[in-house]
């Protein structure tokens, strides 16, 4: 680990690239050559230039990322100082880099902290170099050479390094807001941006005067005299008063030169500053750091999975998973070990038992596709006495395994997980190979396997900042809806839709000046293939295709994108890179019905800023001029995305409040059916609950007056709600004060879709109760129609019970690729104890139903396909492969009761998932009570008719 | 190889120590060739390679076969390759259960464990080929599945250590009695004496008996028209009822055939059971050996139900009983539970048997 100068840090087990080491060496000898030249004017921020564009890769790629102050806020308090986390997250990689000049468009693939890091010391090298002096044995590499924070091993965990007389304090520092609060006279920087107090002897008794006179002050330590409150340096509590500030970033500074160096920080972001710490400091500290290297610390990581106490990373690392691409072509001369392995995650003694079982998977991959004649899908395997799952992905001669234990992942759910990996990474670099094969690509490929074994293994991390229900509630889905293949829909009212509809239109039209082909008289650089909208996390408008869009939203989901910008963590967000769309690419190779596809490269483009986040796909090639090279995010683009999102900007309030009011189908909380709050309900609403409770199995209610109250509207919300696009909204415009007047009333009090909100009809429908007979007898006698017939009569009495049983549901529409599900406010709202463990449980009972629908779908396809074989059908069918339905009942009861006397009712509630074919496949979850009679339980279905898009 | 073959399923047996093939036998598959030695050797190499590393392979899933492993005192390896579509880790891994009970029941288990000459167990093991194939076949009853007694084998693996004989007598055509007893009684006295002694009154009754056999129910208890097939299962007293023809023997053929009815309720109670209702533990193991999805419930599941094309299928999960229903897919589907309950109330109420 201790190298010496100018040896790059990267304690990644990787090597990085010899030009590496070259960088170092070219930013010192120019650092020598140049002295210290007026670098600071090219750091001064450009206003007419995009904040963004210094983050572009080499490559093209971007991946911008600014906070809001909030958050800023947040990352300083909640975490360990240290966290190296500046507020512009950006994917780092082993790039050569030269740097003759400070110009940004040379270092672009840096992070700020190093640049600064690099500058700082190109200036001062002579000093730099005493620095090193003093504190000789002190640091390791990461002290002198350009540290990539991406490689960097968190060995900082608890912030303070102490370490001989010196101590390393991180803290977070912005610029730009404190030149927004002082606007008047030019403050002392390092008052005003780190809040340490330091007074030249002979100022000490004007204590308020600031100016630039520090600058006579000779060569004088920087004794830290006070902190300022609420400023940056006392919230890290690391500095003391008595300390000395010997240097910023490596650079060693004094009451001389601070001003000049800290003036040079352009922007936001995390510096280092290195203390001697006054002789008052117990030493007992020090020796903390030194812990095992660990690949590819990670930013964006640290910035989602805030744990709370210790390193997000360090808790799974004892959970045996794995990633590994291998091949399968083994060269005769095994001169190399371990070549078959072209790309491996994460490095730790748990996966390092799975490497080395690797040549199980490849032998299984080999002799059952011989035996069998059909590739490998998963396999599973005892070690360190946990059930592992292995998913495989053969492609060519490559292999893809992903291992994951079986208490965290289920096995259908991870064959799941491994095609959509391999779908966005397809979609990402266009095939494996170019994902896994290049070098550059590697800590990319880092990076997203940390996030994806985050996203597997600790869901609950995630989101750990939201309300505790909807964080609840995100946790335990998180894992169901991580690959479902769909996105969170938001239904809008007609006229909010329009807007946005038209807001879209107008940019994929392409029409704005600086794009119209008459305006430069060249062809424009990309034509607009569509577009999608986010708002917190929801997708509320889509022009895009479903398989574009579902490439998209795993690319979001995947990155962490909804939750960021679902809490407005996001200032500003941009993100370009080409994909490689397998929609367009698949079928511009083959040309069917006279259409095809043109010969295009395509780019994302994603623009997020608060709540928003707007998503471009984007063409080059076709109509548009072709792309050289690895193009950059053209701001004009960018600048047209933002305005876009900015003319929208209006409507959030809106939708705002539709997100806050209840949706169509309003669910309940399962606390409410405990006996317990039942009284406290009472008092709320009189409910007919009880009576219904004790009797379910008779409280059927009458087909006539059912046909009275719902028949009608829910027949309209059917008919109205057409295939495509608009129909959404009518569900809504049908029973507006159904939907909303009682929200406040917390009632578990009937809401039926159909949308009846009269309390007085509610009670004359349970007196009339016991009309019919029970609902068995009622089969019976209905036993002699077919079962469309039987459906048929089941559609006509749809309907729920007096009161509302609805505790959840998802609908999801595969062709459009959107699910609809309540939203985190309206979970949130709900509240109580057993609820979020009733939506758990809900999603993990849905993991088993798709998996069995899943089946029923491959089954589907595979006859629509035609591949099967006559003689399948004469087969005697297995029964589990054409299952439409599948329901479970749960039954639940609460661990502590508030009246120990008498025992406690169990609450007992189905899980029901339904899958429709026809007329395109679309499959629905619900969660309902059990005193829903047997009828009503159709009901849950025939919401997805008033749900549909 | 197989591709072309439809179901089919292959059984492997080693020893662990030093993977000497001891048995290989197959079910199905229009190849009738066996498995070419190298593949079965690097099927068990690829185990064996694994223990050595601490690693257990316990299964493998290509996109139409299934492989489970599994070792047997740390001696005998057991490999079932299946191409069955309603095959699952569950229902092979039970398969390999009863498989080496079977040939504990027949060679004894110090025989097995401690064999010293291989090709004489090799041999041995011949005489157990009978009741091995019975088991790949595709299953006729549920006991083999369900592992609640209905069956030749003992369910748990039975500690036969000193020979034991294995008789049965016929008693009236489609009616057998099994013995397991020891060396005392001779064979003549028990067929001609004790059989006679013990179930001479009871003939009548046995006859009766044998004519409804498929059924299993009294010809008093009648079910509900919709019910295809029923599994019934006592758990404390481990016993189980098992029909797929509720409604006697003539002309239901129409409604599913049997096959179909005996694997879709087979599937059903192997998803219901790996998924939902929690097995009780075998003994002996304490690691699950396969993924315990019920595990990850936080409230009981205590009955489920699958629609399909073909059926409706609705299981009950009591604290005595569970009931597994297979029915009509006309019966409506708000019926299913009433008329699960009261199935199970029918059946359960003063009848002594369950």
């Amino acid at each position: 680990m201790e190298k010496v100068v100018p040896a790059p840090s990267f304690e990644s087990p990787r090597e990085p690239p010899a030009e590496d080491c070259d960088a170092c060496g070219d930013s010192n000898s120019t650092g020598n050559g140049g002295g210290s030249s007026p670098a600071s004017v090219s750091w001064s921020s450009d206003d007419f230039e995009p904040e963004w564009l210094e983050s572009v890769q080499k490559n093209g790629e971007l991946f911008y990322l600014e906070l809001s102050e909030d958050e800023e806020e947040a990352i300083l308090q909640d975490s360990s100082v240290d966290v190296p986390v500046v507020n512009h997250v950006r994917f780092c990689e082993n790039e050569p880099e030269v740097i003759h000049e400070i110009s940004r468009k040379h270092r672009q693939n840096e992070r700020k902290l190093e640049k600064l890091t690099k500058m700082l010391k190109n200036k001062n090298l002579i000093s730099k170099q005493s620095l090193k002096k003093k504190a000789t044995g002190k640091r390791d590499v990461r002290a002198s050479g350009p540290a990539s924070i991406l490689k960097h091993h968190s060995s900082h965990k608890v912030g303070v390094v102490v370490q001989k007389q010196y101590k390393d304090v991180y803290i977070y520092i912005n610029p730009t807001r404190q030149s927004n609060a002082e606007t008047g006279e030019q403050l002392k920087l390092l008052e005003s941006l780190i809040g340490i107090a330091h007074q030249s002897p002979w100022r000490k008794a004007e204590k308020h005067r600031h100016s630039t006179e520090s600058r006579n002050a000779e060569e004088e330590k920087l004794v830290v005299h006070g902190l300022i409150p609420g400023s940056s340096a006392i919230r890290s509590g690391e500095i003391l008063i008595g300390d000395v500030l010997v240097a910023v970033n490596d650079v060693e500074v004094n009451s001389e030169n601070i001003e000049r160096v800290l003036s040079c920080i352009p922007s936001p972001m995390q510096v280092k500053l290195t203390f001697e710490p006054s002789i008052f400091e117990l030493e007992g500290t020090s020796q903390q750091r030194c812990k095992p290297p660990q690949s590819s610390m990670n930013n964006l990581l640290k910035l989602l999975w805030k744990d709370h106490d210790n390193d997000p990373q360090f808790s799974i690392r004892s959970i045996p998973h794995i990633i590994m691409y291998l091949s399968l072509r083994l060269d005769s001369d095994t001169s190399k070990d371990e070549q078959e392995i072209l790309y491996q995650y994460p490095i730790s003694e748990a996966s390092q038992k799975m490497k080395s079982v690797r040549g199980i998977f490849l032998t299984l991959c080999d002799i059952l596709e011989n035996v069998t004649g059909a590739h490998i899908i998963s396999s599973s395997m005892f070690l360190c006495g946990k059930l592992i799952h292995v998913a495989y992905w053969k492609e060519s001669d490559k292999l893809l395994v992903i291992g994951l234990p079986a208490e965290s992942v289920p096995l259908s759910q991870l064959r799941n997980m491994t095609a959509d990996v391999v779908r966005m990474l397809t979609f990402m670099y266009g095939s494996l190979d170019s994902a896994f094969c290049q070098v550059e690509n590697i800590s990319r490929m880092d990076h997203f396997f940390c996030l994806f074994f985050h996203q597997a293994l600790q869901p609950a991390g995630l989101h750990s900042r939201i309300s505790p229900g909807s964080h609840h509630y995100d946790a335990c889905s998180a894992l169901f809806l991580y690959n479902f293949p769909g996105v969170h829909w938001l239904s809008l009212p007609q006229e909010i839709k329009v807007e946005i509809d038209t807001a879209l239109s107008d940019l994929e039209a392409g029409d704005f000046a600086e794009l119209s082909e008459d305006f430069y008289d060249m062809r424009r650089l990309y034509t607009i293939l569509g577009s999608c909208l986010f708002y917190k996390g929801y997708l509320i408008s889509n022009h895009l295709p479903k398989e574009d869009l579902t490439d998209i939203a795993l690319y979001s989901r995947h990155y962490c994108l909804l939750p960021l910008a679902a809490e407005q963590r996001i200032s500003q967000l941009v993100i370009w890179r080409e994909v490689f769309p397998q929609h367009h690419l698949q079928s511009s190779k083959n040309s069917c019905d006279g259409y095809r596809e043109p010969e295009a490269r395509y780019f994302l483009l994603i623009i997020g800023l608060k709540h928003f986040m707007l998503s471009v796909l984007l063409e080059a090639g076709g109509c548009s001029s072709k792309a050289i090279g690895k193009p950059g995010p053209d701001s004009i683009y960018v600048d047209q995305v933002k305005a876009t999102i900015l003319q929208l900007e209006g409507i959030d309030l809106s939708i705002d409040e539709i997100l806050e009011s209840p949706s169509a189908p309003l669910v309940s909380s399962v606390d409410w059916f405990l006996p317990s709050s039942r009284d406290k309900l009472e008092s709320l609403a009189p409910l007919p609950l009880l009576s219904k409770w004790q009797n379910p199995s008779h409280s059927v209610i009458s087909p006539a007056s059912k046909k009275m109250l719902f028949g009608d509207s829910t027949l309209r919300t059917r008919f109205t709600s057409p295939l495509q696009g608009s129909g959404g909204s009518s569900n809504d415009g049908d029973n507006p004060e159904g939907g909303r007047g009682n929200v406040n009333l917390h009632a578990a009090q009937s809401k039926s879709p159909g949308g009846f909100d009269k309390s007085s009809s509610l009670f004359k429908i349970t007196k009339k109760k016991n009309i019919l007979p029970g609902p068995f007898n009622l089969g019976s006698l209905k036993k002699n129609l077919s079962v469309k017939e039987t459906e048929l009569y089941n559609v006509m009495k749809l309907t729920s019970g007096p009161e509302n049983t609805l505790f959840h549901y998802i609908s999801l529409e595969t062709m459009h690729g959107i699910f609809i599900t309540p939203t985190h406010t309206e979970v949130a709202q709900l509240g109580g104890t057993i609820h979020p463990q009733l939506i758990k449980n809900f999603h993990r009972c849905c993991l088993s139903i798709r998996s069995l629908f899943q089946k029923t779908m491959m089954r589907e396809t595979k006859k629509t396909a035609g591949t099967r074989r006559s003689l399948e059908s004469k087969k005697p069918n297995s029964g589990l492969h054409q299952v439409r339905e599948h329901g479970v009942l749960f039954e639940c009861s609460p661990d502590k009761w508030t009246d120990q006397k008498k025992p406690t009712p169990p609450v007992m509630y189905w899980v029901i998932g339904r899958l429709f074919l026809d007329p395109k496949p679309r499959e629905f979850y619900v969660c309902f009570h059990d005193s829903v009679t047997e009828v009503a339980v159709e009901l849950a279905f025939k919401l997805s008719f008033g749900l549909a898009l | 190889m197989w591709e072309e073959t439809g179901d089919s399923v292959t059984l492997l047996c080693l020893t662990a120590s030093s993977g000497v093939p001891l048995y290989c036998r197959s079910r199905g598959g229009s190849v009738k060739q066996q498995l070419p030695f190298s593949v079965i050797g690097s099927l068990n190499g690829v185990h064996m390679f694994g223990s050595n590393l601490d690693v257990l392979l316990t299964a493998a899933c290509t996109e139409n076969t299934r492989v489970v492993w599994k070792v047997f005192h740390n001696s005998i390896t057991l490999i079932v390759l299946s191409s069955d579509e309603g095959a699952s880790d569950f229902s092979l891994g039970r398969l390999l259960e009863n498989v080496f009970s079977a040939m504990v029941l027949v060679l004894g288990l110090e025989e097995l464990v401690n064999a010293r000459n291989i090709e004489r167990l090799k041999k041995d093991l011949k005489a157990c080929y009978r009741l091995i194939d019975s088991f790949l076949e595709p299953g006729k009853c549920s006991a083999d599945l369900t592992h609640y007694v209905e069956c030749a084998v003992v369910p748990s693996r039975a500690i036969l250590q000193v020979p034991h004989r294995f008789l049965t007598f016929q008693l009236v055509p489609g009616l057998e009695v099994v013995l397991l007893c020891g060396p005392s009684p001779s064979l003549q006295y028990v067929a001609d004496e004790l059989v006679k002694q013990f179930w001479q009154p009871l003939l009548d009754l046995l006859k009766q008996t044998a004519r409804a056999s498929p059924r299993c129910l009294p010809p008093s208890t009648s079910l509900a028209p919709g019910i295809l097939g029923l599994l019934l299962i006592n758990q404390e007293q481990r016993k189980s009822l098992f029909t797929v023809q509720p409604h006697g023997t003539q002309a239901e053929e129409s409604e599913m055939p049997l096959k179909s009815r005996l694997c879709a309720l087979r599937s059903f109670y192997a998803l219901a059971i790996s998924l939902y209702f929690p097995s009780e533990k075998s003994e002996g193991s304490t690691v699950p050996l396969q993924e315990e999805f019920q595990a990850g419930f936080s409230h009981h599941p205590l009955h489920c139900y699958i629609i399909s094309a073909t059926h409706k299928a609705y299981a009950i999960h009591g604290r005595q009983h569970q009931l597994f229903l297979l029915l009509k897919p006309d019966v409506p589907t708000f019926a299913l539970r009433s008329l699960a309950t009261s199935t199970l109330q029918a059946l359960t109420a003063e009848d002594s048997a369950l």
